[in-house]
């Protein structure tokens, strides 16, 4: 009995990539379809040569809603820079109709992504990252490893207000080989809904 | 006459609005912490979330059932400081008494990983402690009345 209660517990307790971890193969190799063009790309796939830059989010969450221009932005600076960015949505639509792929087409075009933004059909790459929350950002280094793992900045609501731009600061630790300031924050968010 | 009698009769028979006090790591700390529980449930939560608002009522339920038992329920709200009135609304229609209720002031990664370091941001997370302000147990994700009654029971057992 006390077995199963603890099998159960593991089930649920999700294992959170570690920093200085590459994406696990399976995960890396995933074909997700991208409601930017229809085409189906993976965290591979979309690596760059500077770092990869991987985030969860989705359509519904207000957190994620209160970043999204930022973290288009963020894509668009550092895409430039090389660094390969991919946006993955991880939620269970029938739990968010919102967050299906016709919702996520609409937000694609509204922001004017140039970077993929995916549909992560089982949740599978969530779990195998380890990422429970969005939105939530996994950036790797040139050499594939975790390099900070979190939050975006220190203010959904208000861009002008950030007093540390923890993600920002990575990025641009990265881009230059060295380590990222925080490797790992926090910040709340809406729990993936898992599929 | 009839009129403002009832008026007057309805007014007494409205609850009082629950009082929503910012809250930060400290505060939260110091409300666990606070001696005369039997055990302390934290829950963290927020108005925009709906497995939330889904769980709610069997959080508030669990604190009307063990109220007696000297269980403590403190509920956290992740909604922003200037919503406090709303949050306030929002839990006095919930029905929500005998509870401390609280919306979460400062920084989000001090708060999240001084309040547990299970806990990754996402919402609904609850926390039991026991009355000692020992964590006990971590929810990620919504709860039910059977977590509840299950873990407390438990805790009461003196299970680990």
């Amino acid at each position: 009995m006390n077995l199963i209660v603890a099998k159960l517990f593991l089930a649920s307790a999700l294992q959170v990539l570690a920093v200085g971890a590459p994406v696990p193969a399976p995960a890396a190799a995933t074909k997700m379809k991208s409601a930017v063009d229809g085409m189906s790309v993976s965290i591979a796939d979309a690596r760059g040569k500077a770092g990869t830059l991987v985030i969860f989010t989705c359509d519904h969450c207000p957190f994620a809603r209160g970043w999204e221009k930022r973290i288009a932005e963020l894509a668009d600076t550092y895409v430039k820079k090389g660094v390969g960015v991919i946006l993955i949505n991880a939620n269970d639509p029938a739990k968010y109709p919102e967050d299906d792929f016709a919702g996520m087409q609409a937000r694609a075009k509204q922001l004017g992504l140039q970077v993929p933004y995916v549909v992560d059909e089982t949740s599978g790459v969530a779990r195998a990252l380890g990422a429970s929350v969005t939105p939530e950002a996994f950036l790797f280094d040139k050499n594939g490893k975790l390099a900070y793992h979190g939050t975006i900045d220190d203010n959904h609501r208000d861009a002008g207000a950030v007093k540390a731009h923890y993600l920002k600061d990575a990025l641009d630790a990265v881009l230059e080989g060295r380590p990222a300031p925080v490797a790992e924050t926090k910040g709340i968010g809406c729990g993936i809904k898992f599929r | 006459m009839i009129l403002p009698v009832l008026t007057v009769a309805a007014a007494l028979t409205q609850p009082a609005p629950l009082q929503v006090a910012p809250g930060d790591l400290a505060a939260i700390r110091a409300a666990v912490a606070a001696p005369g529980a039997s055990a302390v449930l934290v829950n963290l939560w927020a108005t925009w979330c709906d497995s939330c608002r889904d769980e709610l009522p069997a959080v508030l339920q669990f604190a009307r059932a063990h109220r007696a038992d000297g269980v403590r329920v403190i509920l956290v709200s992740a909604d922003d400081e200037d919503q406090r009135d709303q949050v306030a609304a929002f839990l006095t229609k919930a029905g929500a008494a005998n509870v401390q209720a609280f919306i979460k002031h400062g920084d989000d990664n001090t708060f999240i990983s001084g309040l547990d370091p299970k806990w990754t941001g996402a919402l609904p997370a609850s926390i039991l402690y026991d009355g000692h302000g020992a964590r006990k147990r971590f929810w990620p994700g919504p709860v039910t009345a059977r977590d509840l009654e299950t873990a407390l029971h438990e805790l009461k057992k003196g299970k680990p």
